[in-house]
């Protein structure tokens, strides 16, 4: 039955390609049925998921269906967790991406694009049912492959050159890092099957392993220091696939990781403190610069790297546990970690969902142009508003439960004897505190300035989801605040879910009572998501019935007056905050951190005569008639600045290099050839 | 922090005003009262004739000598002319309901119409007379009004103690003050403001340029008062107002005088021609 | 005239050549001022006012202590821009462009200032023109000077938070700091110049006062010296000695208010109400001595009204005991840190730039332009007086600026004390008014008001003002304001201003 199911899924994410491949973008039906293929494939999937979770501890091995050998495919409890989360989004995001590919204008359609969204869902889910490496490793170099056709679906500008570029290289790197880490593995153990890597005896090669493993799954999460291909690779992807690209295929990167952790074993403490600082990191500057981009796509894609890190420190928990030896420190991370992926999922989804029609209504993601959008596109508007609270991760939504638990997780570093991990633990505490404040900040941006602005143009609207579209959008749009009341049924699925690394029991302790979490551990702090969800609305009508109670009805007699502003006669341009400046604190304050450039320069025509505003504006003498101050502030990314140029630099230098090497005489490259054999020969006899 | 005992060892410097009289020094020059019992004198004439502002008429017939205070810029010329029919004198109490009330001593007593003001007024503001939120606006003054208004908030003055408060936005505002002779630019800043008012509201002209446009009049830019642009409530004369004059003004203009009687003031106090 | 030129900003090639046709219009004055000279002001004045005749504009510089007067007279409307050499002429030049429409050739049509006069109107004291028939003012912006990715307008004014004078600050940013301010002050444009024609000069001075509310002594005190020169009068020395009492309080009375204003914005309530009580008693002491609260109708041509109202001794005493704890509390201020940190180096006026604009007063004392015209060209008794030696100031921030005014404050009770110190001894006086007949000419006064240096221009015929220009050291150096916010974010915009202590009625006039 799951065998069947999940041949049904994978057949019809293959029979949309074969229709995208096909018939082209042409027409509207062949637009979308790809996409709705996909949806019904996602469905098939979802189902795979949900039987599989809920059958555990059985595990499903579906191997002979394809007969291809036992023990290639199986679908276990952790598995099926995954794909319950990531294809249950995937249906909503695929009937998105039915609405959104149905109008002719405002689209890039591009051929091909379906097909590397649909080749994309079902990579994920190979990697995720693979039971052996070869399998897993196929699985994720076509996961890369998909990334490029969805990355390159756009072209024309530089920076779109850029993205496919970005994406593949980050791919490749996290393809490779895998592949050395898995013959590490299996060179150790004498098998492919990866459920049998967990004899590998610690050791130097252990230790190698483990770094590759995390290093490759960390580089499709996004995570320090492989995150600078999300804020090119994302925005590149056409309309909802971005959605496919952050809230699912992203997460296979999470899959790895826990996966991994029970196979694996004791990491080195070394790995573990570097996991949690780099997770830090990795949050905080993915939400300092989500806060000062001015491209919506891109405010998205930096978030996505926030939660990467925030996801990263919850595992940095988990692996705490592991390295001394404490189950309950390794269930908090993990239940920490699950919820912060299940928010992420949903929120980017949503977030990318209605970003791809609010894109294709305003042509163009530019927040100063999105203006008042909300008041445009309904659906849309109100759909990102609840993705971009669950992001601000302001209670009653699933980011703040899942952002209290992984702070709660950080907590209970006391409990830990070695400085090391209680350093890195307190240090990943602070900066993860310090990117949930500047989360809030960052959404509330988009949100009041972006979102819920006086419109900034004409409405026209035409933008808006159509009906599959809205369906869609609802959907995620209630999961990012319905789900955080359901969490108590989360964490029971999730005990389902993580029982192969976990046990049951354990991960149940995250409820105190059937509607109270609390960190595991008894008596730290406790929190009803459930209950937040009746208080908050309960007090806010309470608060205004009494007042209105108490004023004696005088609340609610509303003098209005027209909007008052300083009575100014008005000024050219804009005349209200724009997002960039809103962000400008930010720049200044972190400006270490954002390597904040500012730049003002008199600009002045070419026809100069002498003196004119210029001596207000500070200069005199032969100034231009139309002078006027060009006022620049840009930042930098650390890793990009201080990391990949001068990589890339030294690259190009020994290309240079390489080819002066490459055209030589004969003579040379028989001695080279001398050369390269004698070190070989002195390396055998010395390994000898 | 040396600041808390500093303020403490100063004692109670606030005015008594207006529960009780305040005894604001004797040398301050207040307003210029006007003799009604010596009529038309060559000295009288002589004091018009030298009024910087024409704010002395001697109507020809029953040879009354009348003192528009809304013109009036309290120079002095006329009393040191005719001190027979002027005087200086130290009331702050001059602020009127009516531009023609300004000017002394009034035509005919009609009281009636002058209490259908009062009365009026009154019921607008019932609701404001524990807590007045102020906002100021600069129709075009020479700058010394908004000093006065500025010090209302000062320690000797201290207008938050009768629940009056200066407030940044005129939609939070009850009251309007309003200074400057209506300089061209501000006619639509200016209206801009009230319009932005939420009812009940109240309109204080303050000072002689604001009620005339006092020494500069009208000109290009000059308009010689606000009262075309804002329906002013209550007009408070000089040159600049003393803060007492202003504050005068805004206690007669909320009622808040009319709800406590005062000790030693009739309850007219405040009404033009009836000074203390 | 200017028409075509302004409906073809490209045309810059006529332009050019008219300079060369004519001589270069105050060639003196650009030497003088690239010398080191002191730009002091360009004032316009009319042949007839209102009348259909020439004009004629004067470039005042100063150098040691020395006025120099240049005369250009503007051919068909229109003269070579002095702003090219002189940065400083560049709020002179727009300000006369409004109210004139005299076309400085050379630079952009100059953006509107004191009276952006709507299009198709006649200037109000254009050759030909009623400076009586009402005028609107042309309120629609002008175009942004500062260009760049998420840059926006924020206008804050005319009508303010708190109150304040009418006055709207452009501030073009993108976000948080302020790379360009502009001042739009035509609010309040009063046009009190133009009402000084016909009037007989003692009208003039009380017309003066209301030039500058907060700076009316000093605005009285240097029209009335315009008149006495004219006149040749002699003002009896007590006369001299009771203007330097109240022009000296005046000062006092707004270097309080300056502080005042930074502590309220500073939050320090118990200094706010300290020193605004402090405030409430000079203007007290400055009503018991004449009357009024602003020192009015004290200063006339010829010397003042009457004596003051308290004795030399009364005087003596409320001073000292004023000086004593207005020092205790303003030092107690100075050792307030959360204060002073608030303005040390906030608003920093380079002394580059207090150079480029030529800034007076205390401004230009902390940023490094020390001329006082009391000392560098003494008037009245401040020839007898003693003067303090200023001490030096340095940084050009609000907080070189309050110490500069601190050290005045010193200086100002040191001089009212020699005053009536000098009054008590002279015991019988020879009046306090020398009579001033009808006059005719032109003459300039000046004084060092508050906020430095002021000119009064006046042209009279047989005792009538034919012209007066009050050049207010306010219009002077508010001209200088939008250069003050080098590293300063919008928090700090009250402490600068405040700091600047500038009147918007003197400068847009």
């Amino acid at each position: 039955m799951t065998g069947a199911l999940l041949a049904a899924g994978l057949a019809c994410m293959l029979a949309g390609v074969g229709v995208d491949l096909g018939l082209g973008t042409r027409s509207r039906v062949a637009r979308i049925v790809p996409y709705l293929l996909g949806a019904a494939g996602s469905g098939c999937l979802l189902a795979v998921g949900v039987h599989a979770t809920l059958s555990a501890p059985a595990m499903v091995d579906i191997a002979p269906l394809f007969d291809v050998g036992r023990g290639v495919l199986r679908v276990d409890a952790l598995a099926g967790l995954f794909m319950t989360v990531l294809f249950g989004i995937a249906v909503a995001v695929s009937l998105c991406a039915a609405s959104w590919a149905w109008p002719e204008v405002g689209r890039a359609h591009r051929r091909a694009a379906a097909t590397g969204y649909l080749a994309l869902l079902a990579s994920v889910a190979v990697v995720v049912c693979a039971a052996d490496a070869f399998v897993f490793l196929f699985a994720w170099e076509a996961l890369t492959v998909s990334f490029y056709l969805l990355t390159s679906a756009q072209r024309g500008s530089a920076e779109a050159a850029r993205a496919p570029w970005a994406t593949v290289g980050i791919g490749k790197v996290s393809g490779a890092c895998l592949l050395l880490g898995f013959l590490l593995l299996a060179g150790q153990t004498h098998s492919f099957t990866i459920a049998h890597w967990s004899a590998v005896r610690p050791g130097a090669l252990h230790a190698v392993a483990w770094v590759l493993v995390v290093a490759g799954f960390a580089a499709k999460l996004g995570t320090v220091p492989f995150q600078v291909w999300i804020p090119v690779g994302y925005p590149a992807a056409p309309g909802p696939s971005r959605a496919a690209m952050a809230g699912i295929a992203a997460n296979v990167g999470v899959y790895g990781l826990w996966r991994f952790l029970a196979v694996l074993g004791r990491p080195p403490v070394w790995l573990v403190v570097t996991v949690l600082l780099a997770g830090g990191v990795t949050a905080f500057l993915g939400i300092l610069f989500a806060g000062v981009q001015s491209r919506l796509s891109r405010v998205v894609a930096y978030s996505s790297i926030e939660h990467a890190g925030i996801i990263l420190v919850a595992y940095g928990v988990a692996l705490t546990g592991l390295a001394v030896g404490s189950r309950d420190l390794q269930i908090v991370g993990l239940v920490a970690g699950s919820l912060q992926m299940v928010a992420h999922a949903v929120a980017k989804s949503t977030l990318f969902c209605s970003l791809a029609f609010v894109e294709a209504d305003a042509g163009t993601d530019d927040l100063d142009a999105l203006r008042g959008v909300a008041r445009r596109l309904r659906w849309s508007g109100a759909a990102f508003g609840a993705g971009a609270l669950a992001l601000a991760g302001l209670p009653p939504t699933i980011g703040f439960v899942s952002e209290w638990f992984v702070l709660e997780a950080l907590m209970q570093q006391f409990r830990l004897g070695g400085l090391a991990l209680r350093l890195g633990l307190a240090g990943a505490g602070a900066l993860v505190a310090l990117t949930t404040g500047l989360a809030a900040l960052a959404f509330l941006r988009v949100l009041a300035l972006t979102f819920l602005g006086r419109p900034a143009r004409s409405t026209t609207g035409s933008g808006e989801a159509g009906p599959l579209g809205r369906a869609g959008l609802a959907a995620l749009g209630l999961g990012c605040l319905a789900l955080a009341a359901a969490t108590p049924w989360e964490v029971r699925f999730f005990a389902l879910g993580l029982a192969p690394i976990l046990p049951r029991g354990g991960v149940l302790q995250a409820l105190k009572s059937p509607w109270v979490l609390q960190p595991v551990y008894h008596g730290f702090s406790i929190l009803s998501p459930s209950w937040l969800w009746i208080v908050l609305p309960v007090a806010c009508v309470a608060v205004l019935g009494m007042a209105a109670l108490f004023s004696r009805g005088r609340y609610l007699r509303v003098r209005r007056v027209p909007a008052w502003r300083s009575a100014t006669s008005g000024v050219a341009g804009a005349s209200s905050y724009t997002a960039f400046g809103f962000a400008n604190p930010l720049r200044h304050v972190l400006g270490n951190v954002l390597a904040t450039q500012r730049t003002r320069q008199l600009q002045t025509a070419a026809l100069t005569t002498s003196g004119d505003e210029g001596a207000e504006l500070g200069v005199s003498g032969d100034v231009a008639r139309t002078a006027h101050l060009e006022s620049r502030t840009s930042v930098a990314e650390p890793f990009e600045a201080y990391l990949y140029r001068p990589a890339w630099k030294a690259v190009r230098t020994a290309s240079d290099l390489a080819r002066r090497l490459q055209s030589g005489s004969l003579n040379a490259y028989v001695a080279y050839m001398l050369v390269a054999l004698v070190i070989a020969l002195a390396v055998a006899a010395a390994m000898r | 922090m040396p600041w808390i005992p500093r303020g403490l060892r100063e004692g109670i410097v606030t005015s008594p005003y207006p529960r009780r009289p305040d005894g604001y020094d004797p040398g301050f020059f207040g307003h210029v009262e006007v003799e009604p019992s010596v009529g038309d004198t060559a000295a009288a004439r002589a004091a018009a004739g030298a009024c910087p502002t024409g704010a002395i008429t001697i109507a020809p017939h029953p040879g009354r000598v009348q003192l528009d205070r809304g013109r009036c810029i309290l120079c002095g010329r006329c009393v040191d002319l005719a001190p027979g029919t002027f005087r200086a004198d130290r009331g702050f109490e001059t602020a009127a309901f009516r531009r023609a009330a300004l000017v002394v001593p009034s035509g005919e007593p009609d009281d009636a119409e002058l209490a259908e003001a009062r009365a009026q007024l009154a019921r607008r503001v019932r609701g404001l007379r524990r807590s007045v939120h102020v906002r100021h606006v600069d129709a075009g003054s020479d700058g010394s009004e908004e000093w006065e208004i500025a010090a209302l908030t000062n320690p000797v003055y201290d207008v938050q103690r009768l629940g009056v408060f200066f407030t940044a936005s005129p939609k939070h505002a009850d009251l309007l003050l309003v200074t400057g002779l209506g300089s061209a630019g501000m006619g639509d800043p200016l209206r801009q403001t009230f319009d932005a008012m939420p009812e009940p509201k109240v309109v204080i002209a303050v000072g002689a340029d604001a009620a005339s446009g006092g020494m500069v009049g009208e000109g290009y830019a000059a308009r010689g008062g606000v009262a075309g642009w804002v329906p002013v409530d209550v007009f408070v004369p000089g040159s600049p107002p003393s803060p007492f004059g202003v504050l005068h003004g805004i206690v007669a203009a909320v009622g808040l005088l009319g709800s406590r009687p005062r000790e030693g003031a009739p309850d007219g106090a405040g009404v033009p021609g009836t000074p203390r | 005239m200017t028409a075509g030129r302004d409906a073809h900003p490209a045309a810059g090639e006529g332009d050019r050549d008219r300079p060369a046709v004519q001589a270069i219009p105050f060639a003196a004055a650009r030497r003088r001022v690239r010398d080191g000279a002191r730009f002091c002001g360009l004032v316009a004045i009319p042949d007839q006012a209102g009348g259909g005749g020439g004009l004629g504009l004067f470039a005042i510089t100063s150098d040691d202590g020395e006025l120099a007067f240049e005369e250009h007279r503007p051919v068909d409307g229109a003269y070579a821009t002095l702003t090219s050499d002189v940065p400083a002429a560049d709020w002179y030049e727009r300000r006369i462009h409004d109210l004139f429409g005299i076309e400085p050739v050379g630079r952009q049509r100059p953006e509107p200032l004191v009276f952006p006069v709507p299009p198709g109107a006649r200037p109000p004291l254009a050759a030909g023109g009623d400076p009586s028939a009402a005028l609107a003012p042309d309120p629609s912006p002008t175009p942004a000077h500062v260009h760049g990715e998420g840059v926006f307008t924020i206008p804050y004014g005319p009508v303010r938070s708190g109150v304040f004078e009418s006055v709207e600050y452009l501030v073009e940013t993108s976000g948080e700091d302020i790379p360009h301010l502009r001042t739009r002050i035509f609010y309040k444009h009063r046009g009190v110049d133009a009402r000084f024609v016909g009037l007989d000069v003692d009208d003039g001075a009380l017309l003066a006062e209301r030039e500058e509310g907060p700076a009316s002594v000093a605005h009285a005190l240097a029209f009335s010296q315009a008149v006495e020169r004219m006149a040749e009068a002699a003002v009896p020395v007590a006369a001299q000695l009771v203007r330097v009492v109240h022009a000296e309080l005046e000062r006092v009375a707004n270097h309080l208010d300056t502080m005042v204003r930074h502590t309220e914005a500073a939050g320090q309530a118990v200094a706010y109400a300290v020193l605004s009580h402090h405030k409430e008693r000079v203007q007290r002491l400055r009503a018991r001595l004449c009357g009024s609260r602003f020192g009015r109708g004290v200063v006339v041509p010829g010397g003042v009204r009457r004596p003051p109202g308290l004795s030399p001794h009364g005087v003596l005493s409320e001073v000292g005991e004023l000086q004593r704890r207005i020092d205790q509390d303003v030092q107690r201020l100075m050792d307030t840190p959360s204060f002073v940190d608030r303005l040390r180096g906030t608003g920093v006026l380079s002394s580059d730039d207090a150079r480029r604009f030529a800034v007076v007063g205390p401004i230009g004392r902390a940023s490094g332009e020390e001329e006082d015209v009391r000392m560098s060209r003494p008037y009245g008794a401040y020839e007898r007086l003693g003067h303090r030696v200023a001490r030096r100031v340095e940084g050009g921030d609000a907080l070189a600026r309050q110490r500069v005014r601190m050290d005045e404050l010193d200086g100002s009770f040191h001089l009212v004390r020699q005053a009536v110190d000098m009054l008590a001894e002279l015991g019988e006086t020879g009046g306090w008014r020398a009579a001033i007949p009808p006059v005719s000419g032109r003459a300039v006064g000046w004084t060092e008001a508050a906020q430095g240096e002021l000119l009064s221009v006046v042209e009279a015929r047989d005792g009538r003002l034919a012209h007066v220009t009050q050049r207010s050291a306010s219009f002077h150096n508010l001209a200088a304001y939008g250069s003050a916010f080098p590293k300063d974010i919008f928090t700090d915009v009250a402490f600068i201003e405040a700091s600047f202590g500038l009147s918007i009625a003197g400068a847009a006039g």
